[in-house]
């Protein structure tokens, strides 16, 4: 009888063969055009002239340190961000306070601002005509067209990945755990430790796989606090535009195919990442579904009184 | 260990939680706080367990002031509504987390505390599934490795927040003559939430009637239950058919009700509500000068041995509910539709 239903139901809410062969092609076309076709062309353009052009594009001293410096920008504003993102969603999904609202808007600012205007932001801070560009000449120290200003621009883009991908999670896991954490008498950081972070752990992660996605491949923010200084504050985003611009086309996607690269790396790293979630929730279903049609059996008390002897010596 | 409560108030933004509220509580006694939603009893019980503080008033337990102590300091056990049980360890690690989580100089070596864990999950019987993960047990076996985790650590109090609110009625019955027993051996002072009248019933060796933030009511079920101490207590424990009225001359008059009130001062007289139990009603056909409300039947219904009837009356939005005798309706020929009177045998007046 349900299976009668099943099939009446499949039968009315389907579209006709025709159409569905349609909309599956119009669908794949689009990826195809947009996103596979130019992925390949990367590819195509950057092996044109043979593995020797490609690899050596690679290893020339400027390709080498924008390599090494878009690593080092990663490094250190992706866990920053990872620390933030942690801490403001752990404060926002766990605490009332004043301006909480507002708190969770600015995380978002990052997102609808241009990067262009967050790396002119920092300019005009700490620029030589900037706020605090005396104060920083005076005492020599330098951050913009430097390192520091470079990470700075990549910490504000990517601020939203991490906290974003906690804080839904966060709330909707609620304070219960903490709280029995807490009467069970674990300190604060044990509980943080030992109860909220295996909570988050996937998420966590996929936040941060998208962060430091982000972090390599920014262009806007890092291209106006740059100075774009051949083997010294060129990312690689930036050392692609100027091979670009240069006509050296072979070079120029030989290093745009590293990014392309890291972009399939942080899809599969991050659809592995789902995969394993998933299947954990479904295994655990499963076997829910097993505990509740044999909790009927399960439940049958044994008679107290049996048990007081133990009861006391637990006591 | 006892606990007293003393004056203590709690409000959160607008909303009043705690009034002024205070509570003794004997060593060993098991507890129920018992109220609708909204009435603070949750809040009471999570400021006794140190994670709400209360904005004045204090709590002691053994006669020491517990306000600047933390709650990881307190020593209370305490059963969440949902459990609260850690997604990511075992049940056995679930357990465990409590005397693994100690200072190194407080903790027991580690086979000391696998044999403490697996006498405990023997204890509340789910011995045999202390490798599975919360999300492979039902309800009832959660709320039992709960009561295990809480109780693991020793506790002097133990605290549970509705614990057999989210179980279906059959394991909840069950698990309530459990918890019943379990604390008749352990004898560990206990409280529970609840807004189940019939578990506070069951359970409790006292019960505490909460309304908005206010203790309404305190003493064992039978005194709660044969005595209740205003309307809210009568409407709040079990069925109730309301009459609106007044008295005076020592009678209570209500719609088609005259019932004389012994030991009422005949020269009292204010509006007053009047309740009476569904089996405390009797029905009969109406006779020219019967006395009784005038009331119609619509609809009847079974429950258990009994059958209940649903009567309309003019005055009065609710139904009246009647409960009576299946043998008793059957003789009576009752049927919807026909016109009755309803008498109450016993009713109990509250001049407001």
């Amino acid at each position: 009888m349900a299976r009668g239903h099943t099939f009446v139901a499949t039968r009315a809410n389907t579209e006709p063969r025709w159409m569905r062969i349609v909309l599956t092609v119009i669908a794949l076309g689009f990826l195809a055009a947009f996103l596979v076709v130019p992925l390949a062309a990367v590819l195509v353009e950057a092996l044109r002239k043979g593995w020797a052009t490609y690899l050596a594009a690679l290893v020339e001293p400027d390709a080498l340190a924008a390599i090494k410096l878009t690593l080092l920008v990663a490094g250190i504003a992706v866990p920053f961000n990872l620390v933030f993102g942690t801490a403001a969603a752990w404060a926002i999904a766990k605490f009332e306070f004043r301006g909480k609202q507002l708190l969770i808007t600015l995380i978002d600012l990052p997102f609808s601002v241009s990067p262009v205007v967050a790396g002119l932001v920092y300019v005009l801070v700490f620029g030589q005509q900037g706020w605090l560009g005396p104060w920083l000449r005076d005492h020599d120290i330098k951050i913009l067209f430097a390192v520091p200003g470079l990470v700075l621009a990549t910490v504000f883009v990517t601020f939203p990945f991490v906290a974003r991908e906690l804080i839904s999670l966060m709330q909707a896991q609620g304070n219960d755990e903490e709280e029995a954490a807490l009467t069970l008498g674990a300190s604060g950081l044990r509980t943080f430790w030992h109860v909220t972070l295996p909570n988050i752990k996937w998420a966590l992660l996929t936040g941060v796989i998208l962060c430091n996605a982000r972090a390599m491949g920014e262009f806007g923010a890092v291209s106006v606090v740059s100075g774009h200084i051949r083997g010294q504050t060129n990312t690689m985003p930036l050392h692609v535009e100027i091979l670009y611009n240069e006509y050296q086309f072979a070079a120029a996607f030989a290093v745009a195919s590293l990014l392309a690269l890291l972009a399939l790396v942080t899809l599969v790293l991050k659809a592995v990442v789902e995969w394993l979630e998933e299947r954990g929730v479904a295994a655990a279903e499963r076997a829910k579904k097993v505990a509740d049609s044999s909790e009927s059996a399960a439940r049958t008390p044994v008679p107290a009184d049996a048990r007081a002897g133990q009861a006391l010596a637990v006591a | 260990m006892s606990i007293q409560i003393r004056h203590v108030s709690k409000q959160f933004g607008s909303f009043r939680a705690l009034n002024d509220l205070s509570l003794d509580i004997e060593t060993g006694e098991l507890i129920a706080l018992l109220g609708p939603s909204g009435c603070g009893k949750t809040t009471l019980l999570r400021i006794i367990a140190g994670l709400d503080t209360p904005d004045t008033g204090k709590v002691l337990v053994q006669g020491e002031d517990t306000s600047g102590l933390a709650v990881q300091k307190r020593n209370v056990g305490f059963v969440f509504q949902h459990y609260a049980l850690f997604r990511h360890m075992t049940v056995f690690d679930n357990v465990a987390f409590g005397l693994r989580v100690r200072p190194r100089s407080e903790r027991s070596p580690e086979k000391e505390i696998r044999g403490r864990v697996n006498r405990l999950l023997e204890l509340v019987q789910i011995d045999w599934m202390s490798d599975r993960y919360p999300e492979q047990l039902s309800g009832g076996q959660r709320q039992r490795v709960a009561l295990a985790r809480a109780l693991a650590v020793e506790p002097r109090i133990l605290l549970l927040d509705e614990p057999f609110g989210a179980l279906d009625a059959k394991v909840r019955k069950d698990l309530r003559r459990w918890l019943r027993r379990l604390h008749d051996e352990l004898n560990v002072t206990s409280v529970f939430v609840t807004h189940d009248q019939e578990e506070a019933l069951e359970v409790a060796d006292r019960v505490v009637v909460v309304n908005a933030g206010r203790i309404e009511q305190i003493g064992s079920p039978d005194e709660v239950y044969a005595h209740p101490a205003n309307a809210f207590v009568y409407g709040f424990l079990g069925a109730a058919n309301r009459f609106d009225g007044h008295v005076s001359g020592g009678v209570f008059h209500g719609p088609g009700l005259r019932h004389p009130l012994p030991g009422m001062a005949h020269d009292q007289t204010s509006r007053a509500i009047a309740f009476a139990r569904p089996h405390d009603l009797e029905v009969e056909r109406p006779i020219p000068g019967g006395a009784g409300v005038s009331a119609q039947l619509v609809r009847r219904y079974t429950r258990g041995a009994n059958v209940v009837l649903e009567l309309s009356h003019d005055g009065a939005d609710a139904p009246i509910e009647v409960e009576l005798k299946r043998a008793e309706a059957d003789r009576m020929q009752l049927e919807p539709g026909q016109t009755l009177l309803v008498r109450p045998s016993s009713l109990r007046v509250f001049p407001q």
